[in-house]
């Protein structure tokens, strides 16, 4: 009796100490998944930061030198009227006045003669200025024995230079202490000697609007330096002016990389660099402006970028304990209900029935819902997995994006635990990897190196990865060691795969990558060798014959995998399964006339004459819908207004480049696809337009994207593949 | 698009006829110039002909009205269709002019 107890106790001591051990592995599992996870998230948002940061540099240079371009054209179009009046020099101020009049960036503009070169006037600088808070223009000498005029910098710069040349930005103090920059440029006589210098003052008011009032993120900052690295921008309006970026780098916590990033800045390279200040990092990105030689940068606190990450990530963590408790928690109920059990052979059924919670969970993590995509009539789509007793490592996998279907099927080498918790690892770099990822070839390297990194016990894992476009049936595919996949289209027969090395095997592995076009009714059926090994009690395998002979051309997906069910149950008979069995089956509607009527799209040319064919393709598309008159002229107000961003933007000026717009009829929805190659550029980042200004604070720019915003319910855009993709949807 | 320009005492009226997108803007916002020097004055933009209005069409209305603001005249946009009207409302337009019908 006594001896019957002492079992007892050490039989429920053993369960809880297997459960204890499977929610340890468990534990370290769910962590690394998480890791890996957080790690990939990481790097794309800090990828989707540095592109924010580029894009709104970007931006605000092109503002920048769009009005320093109006004061150069000014100065530019009037030298040779400037020239012609040398000879005339009672008539150059009218030259100066006009400018000034002419032109509303330019506050004054002066032309400057030099000593001596004409003998009527030994001195001579006609100065016309804007009068402050008139329309009038005023004009006054500045040639006066208290400025002496030959000796200023705007003077004798450009004569030195022989060419134009922007002064250092200075406050004014005659005009209400204005921050102001002038540009000056040599005219020539008709002999070709420098006789005199054209000017054009321009206020610097509106670049601390500007610059200020860039707005990456909440925390975020930007800093705008001369050339000479004085401060003409920056959040503490007491240095403005009165320090540079070197002196403000000596006082900061961080000096050296300080000093590195004011370096960089002062030497006009474009970069990024991380700094520590006020105890936290802060991500710094720098331009130049070039031609005025200022440099500018964006500074971002770390907590920004990757802040809500952390949250997240934290949540995460908590609900990945919560659910560790509970799965503690069952196992050891488990063990308590146990405590009669004392056979060895019950013993090994407990296990076994543990190791099939786990997969439980694990098999949880694959869809199973059929059909997954209820309303896409181009896209017919089944699949199953069979467990076997001892559990395996097959996973199947595949979502919808951008109009692509991804998919993937795979076999994890070996069975048991490691191999179902390889499996969960593989899914969830699936997911993550190909969020981004679009070529098969990358989101295998990439599975390969976070797999092969640290891979000590050596598993490997069979992979077939590809995507199918659902608009013409493009089908790309990388095979990373797994069974070739059936085409059924007229016959049936093996897809032509290379081999290639199972993933998990070789860091840095090169994936070959391949591709084909499914036809309308074409059908992929996708394997693990658990059906093609599949053995019956005379040890034969059902193999590839017999499989293909199943499959039959025109069933369905569901009704391809229920006949593959029935021929494999009959061939297997009373054998016990001895491998996990999944089949994914893929079926290609689309290209239909249904969908085709559905799909338009139309190339632009970046030339705003173009604006007509887009009135004409909103026109037809309109009629063909059936949309009303009023819901048509705000989509093609919207559309205009983006397609146009692009034309006038995104193209260097002279550079031919094309706009793609693509419609899409949704069951509620219209959706715009706006596609073009030009320079990073994120029109939702545009800050709103404030409509409720009067009349003279009201800017005149700024109305086409928040049109835009106004008219589309929901406008995303993203950056891929060195392309621009603006999508806008409209409920309808 | 077309603009014609009429003159009777202190009122300069336009007559904007047909489509106002960012292609008609360009040739428009020369074709209104003569308005400019007008502005001290009464501006009538007569748009019961106008059909579309894009932000580029915005922009020379603005224009407009803030060199009228500034030389003490003032700026009436006459007959606009519901579509316009619609724009107008958005970008917060109706406020800043005086609209006839």
């Amino acid at each position: 009796m006594k001896q019957k107890v002492k079992k007892d106790d050490s039989f429920i001591r053993r369960s809880r100490w297997t459960g204890l051990m499977l929610v340890l592995v468990a534990a370290v599992t769910l962590e690394a998944t998480s890791l890996i996870q957080f790690f990939f998230s990481q790097n794309a948002i800090r990828q989707e930061a540095a592109l924010r940061a580029e894009s709104e540099l970007e931006s605000t240079r092109l503002e920048i030198l769009n009005v320093i371009d109006q004061a150069e054209s000014a100065v530019r179009n009037n030298i040779w009227i400037a020239r012609w009046c040398l000879d005339f020099q009672d008539s150059l101020s009218l030259v100066t006045s006009r400018l000034v009049s002419d032109n509303p960036v330019v506050m004054g503009s002066t032309i400057a003669l030099v000593p001596g070169r004409y003998r009527r006037y030994p001195l001579c600088a006609p100065y016309s200025y804007q009068e402050p808070g008139r329309d009038s223009v005023l004009t006054k000498s500045l040639a006066t024995p208290e400025y002496d005029y030959p000796s200023q910098e705007w003077f004798t710069k450009p004569i030195e230079l022989e060419d134009g040349y922007w002064s250092e930005p200075y406050v004014d103090e005659g005009g209400g202490n204005i921050l102001m920059t002038t540009f000056s440029m040599p005219i020539r006589d008709e002999h070709g000697v420098i006789s005199a210098v054209l000017t054009a003052d321009i206020s610097l008011d509106w670049l601390t609007d500007l610059v200020g009032n860039i707005k990456v993120y909440p925390k975020a900052f930007s800093i705008l330096a001369s050339r000479s690295g004085k401060l003409m921008v920056c959040p503490a309006e007491s240095l403005i002016m009165h320090r540079t970026v070197q002196e403000a780098a000596d006082d900061l916590e961080d000096t050296a990389a300080a000093h590195r990033i004011s370096r960089a800045m002062l030497g006009g390279e474009t970069g990024s660099e991380d700094i520590v200040y006020q105890g936290k990092v802060q991500h710094v990105f720098y331009s130049q402006v070039e031609r005025t030689g200022w440099s500018m940068s964006i500074v971002i606190p770390d907590s920004d970028i990757n802040g809500h990450l952390r949250r997240v990530g934290g949540v995460v963590s908590l609900l990945q304990l919560l659910g560790l408790l509970m799965l503690a928690f069952i196992l050891l109920s488990y063990a308590r209900n146990q405590r009669k059990n004392r056979e060895l052979t019950e013993k090994k059924n407990k296990i076994e029935s543990e190791l099939h919670i786990a997969r439980g969970i694990q098999m949880a993590m694959l869809p199973k819902i059929f059909p997954p995509f209820p309303e896409r009539k181009d896209l017919d789509l089944f699949a199953s997995i069979v467990p076997a007793k001892e559990v395996g490592g097959d996973l199947y996998d595949f979502f919808i994006r951008d109009e692509k279907l991804f998919f993937c099927i795979a076999d994890v080498s070996g069975k048991g635990v490691p191999a179902s918790l390889v499996m969960a690892v593989t899914r969830s770099l699936f997911r993550t990897i190909a969020t981004h990822q679009d070529s098969p070839k990358q989101i295998i390297q990439m599975m390969n190196d976070a797999i092969a990194d640290n891979n000590e016990s050596n598993m490997f894992v069979t992979l077939f990865c590809g995507t199918l476009d659902l608009k013409d049936g493009h089908l790309v595919f990388c095979n990373a060691g797994h069974n070739a996949p059936e085409i059924i289209s007229d016959g049936v027969r093996p897809l032509d795969v290379l081999p290639n090395l199972p993933v998990g095997v070789l860091t840095g592995m090169d994936f070959k990558e391949q591709e084909t076009f499914l036809h309308e009714g074409d059908t992929i059926f996708l394997y693990t060798d658990g059906l093609s090994e599949a053995e019956n009690q005379a040890q034969e395998l059902f193999g590839e014959q017999r499989l293909e002979a199943t499959l039959q051309p025109g069933l369905a997906a569901v009704d391809q995998l229920r006949t593959m069910h029935r021929a494999v149950h009959t061939f297997v008979g009373e054998a016990e399964q001895s491998d996990d069995l999944t089949m994914l089956c893929i079926r290609f509607l689309g290209g239909n006339a249904e969908t085709a009527e559905k799909e338009r799209s139309i190339v632009l040319r970046n030339d705003i004459g173009q604006i007509s064919r887009l009135a004409d393709f909103v026109g037809s598309l309109a009629r063909e819908e059936q949309l009303s008159e009023p819901l048509t002229v705000s989509l093609n107000l919207a559309l205009e207004e983006a397609v146009t961003n692009v034309i006038m933007y995104a193209y260097p000026q002279g550079q031919e480049g094309q706009v793609d717009l693509q419609a899409v009829r949704r069951p509620d929805a219209l959706e715009f696809t706006l596609t073009d190659s030009g320079k990073p550029f994120d029109p939702t980042a545009a800050p709103e337009a404030d409509t409720s200004l009067g009349v003279q604070e009201r800017p005149i720019g700024g109305l086409g994207i928040f049109l835009v915003r106004k008219i589309m319910d929901t406008v995303a855009y993203r950056r891929t593949n060195g392309k621009n993709i603006l999508t806008m949807i409209k409920h309808i | 698009m077309e603009v014609i320009i009429t003159t009777q005492d202190s009122v300069t009226t336009a007559r904007l006829i047909g489509r106002l997108d960012t292609p008609a803007a360009q040739e428009v916002s020369q074709a209104v110039e003569p308005l400019m020097a007008a502005a001290d004055g009464t501006i009538v933009l007569d748009c019961r002909e106008m059909t579309y209005i894009s932000s580029s069409g915005l922009r020379i209305f603005l224009t407009l009205k803030k060199a009228a603001a500034s030389k003490g005249g003032k700026v009436i946009v006459k007959g606009i269709s519901d579509n316009i009207r619609q724009v107008f409302m958005m970008t917060g337009f109706l406020n800043l002019f005086e609209i006839e019908d």
